[in-house]
């Protein structure tokens, strides 16, 4: 009985360990998802409401939960307040933040952070066409992922699975 | 309003800035060329800013703004949003924050050589600095009323006499009501900014409780608007520039609005020539003209006309 109970949480272990690496795999897929929806607010909002970046950032904050909107929230109160920052300081500060704690590449929250080191245009659609590439190249990341990770999530689950008969077969 | 100017530059500029700032009262315009000393133009003379920001006659000590800090500037002005201003830069100013009027000029961009796409390379600026004259009507406004109804009203007057101050000050007691009349609701076209002042949709000039403005929309279009929208008890609009708007106008009169106007020149005889309307459709739109002009270097009231008859 006792040995049963034994093989079942060794068993029950492997198995969620499988399922934390699945987790790990698609974390990155879901913030770079989040990322590019976020880029796309920023582009819906630039082209119908043709409002300036912090403007835009405060209605994207209205429409976005978590730790991104919390974060564009803050851009827009610390543009408000004027103290003279440019808007790719403050941009910067708070967004590195919360892009830390996400499962993500540097190279990914480079990607996100470039259109605000690029400076701005005169003209909408060369600045939208600038937020869209950064889009886009995260929309590309995030489906080669996706892609990549069938295998390797059903993988992740199956050898944390399997190796739990095997240390149980080894330790009977 | 005090000290808002020194909102308009970054950071790390703002320490030179500060001296002008605290003397915001007395400055009319900062004039901002690449490469080129600062000039600012306080209280009718024009001073040169040194090295530390102060005001100064002599230009061998003026300090020069670079073309980069101009751009930062201006990217600071609009927010780090040039895009969001492109209609604006394409006319060349915008107004910001305190209701000051940023005017730009650079190299112009066109479009089949015709029409203005936009300016680039900016490396002029010209700050003009709001400054709200509250009570400016004070004289004028008692005999703009007849039993507790206002009298439609013409403010004629060269450049720089002040019809605009006057306007937004009327606007401001008759929209609120005063000793002569009851609070109206007032629907003002600012095609350029200059009544209000607006920045993003708000007013940064006080324009009265009862007053919606209608932001850089062209007269004519703006005034049949805030007709079908806002039903407005009195329509007011700066610089009356041409036919249309005029017509535009009598539409709003024909509705029962009362007109506040303002045009350019120098007599009422010069303003209907300009328009080749007949005399009596002028009086038939405008009961009252008010005539401004300078004197000793003074803005000053030089005629109140009501029907054709003339008083000083």
């Amino acid at each position: 009985m006792l040995k049963l109970a034994g093989a079942c949480m060794i068993l029950t272990g492997c198995f969620g360990l499988g399922f934390w690496y699945r987790r790990q795999f698609t974390g990155r897929v879901r913030a770079l998802r989040m990322m590019c929806d976020t880029l796309s607010l920023l582009c819906s909002e630039i082209r119908y409401g043709r409002g300036t970046l912090p403007e835009c950032c405060e209605h994207v904050a209205d429409r976005l939960a978590g730790t991104l909107g919390n974060a564009f929230r803050r851009i827009a109160d610390k543009m408000q307040e004027n103290t003279g920052e440019s808007f790719a300081q403050v941009f910067e500060e708070c967004v590195r933040v919360p892009l830390k704690d996400m499962p993500l590449k540097e190279e990914d929250r480079e990607e996100f952070l470039r259109f605000v080191s690029a400076g701005t245009f005169g003209d909408s659609q060369m600045q939208l066409a600038l937020i869209e590439q950064s889009r886009e190249q995260l929309d590309v990341r995030a489906a080669a992922l996706e892609r990549e990770n069938v295998e390797k999530c059903r993988m992740a689950v199956g050898l944390g699975a399997l190796g739990g008969l095997l240390i149980i077969l080894v330790l009977c | 309003m005090d000290n808002t100017i020194i909102q308009l530059f970054p950071a790390g500029r703002r320490g030179f800035w500060e001296y002008t700032a605290m003397h915001q009262k007395f400055v009319r315009e900062i004039r901002l060329r690449a490469d080129r000393p600062i000039v600012v133009h306080v209280d009718g003379r024009e001073v040169f800013l040194d090295r530390e920001g102060h005001f100064t006659d002599c230009q061998a000590e003026a300090a020069v703004i670079t073309s980069r800090e101009l751009a930062e500037l201006l990217e600071h002005i609009c927010h780090y949003s040039l895009y969001a201003f492109e209609d604006e830069l394409r006319q060349g100013f915008l107004t910001v924050g305190g209701g000051h009027r940023v005017g730009v000029a650079g190299q112009a961009v066109t479009e089949d050589g015709k029409s203005l796409r936009t300016i680039k390379n900016i490396s002029f600026i010209n700050i003009r600095v709001a400054h709200e004259i509250k009570g400016a009507a004070d004289r004028v406004i008692p005999r703009m009323y007849d039993g507790g109804s206002l009298k439609s009203t013409l403010i004629i007057s060269p450049p720089g006499c002040g019809k605009t101050t006057l306007l937004r000050d009327l606007i401001r007691q008759v929209s609120d009501g005063n000793k002569w009349g009851h609070g109206m609701t007032v629907g003002v076209v600012d095609e350029r900014s200059e009544i209000a002042g607006s920045f993003c949709g708000k007013p940064q000039n006080d324009v009265g409780m009862r007053t919606d403005v209608l932001d850089a929309c062209p007269k004519s279009l703006g005034m049949m608007m805030l007709l079908r929208a806002m039903s407005p008890d009195v329509i007011a609009i700066d610089e009356l520039g041409n036919r249309e708007e005029l017509e535009a106008l009598s539409r709003a009169a024909a509705c029962g609005c009362r007109i506040l106007a303002t045009a350019h020149g120098e007599s009422r005889e010069d303003v209907i020539a300009r328009f080749d309307v007949s005399k009596a459709v002028w009086r038939q739109l405008f009961r009252m003209v008010i005539i401004l002009g300078k004197e000793n270097g003074n803005c000053v009231v030089k005629a109140m006309t009501e029907g054709g008859e003339t008083d000083a």
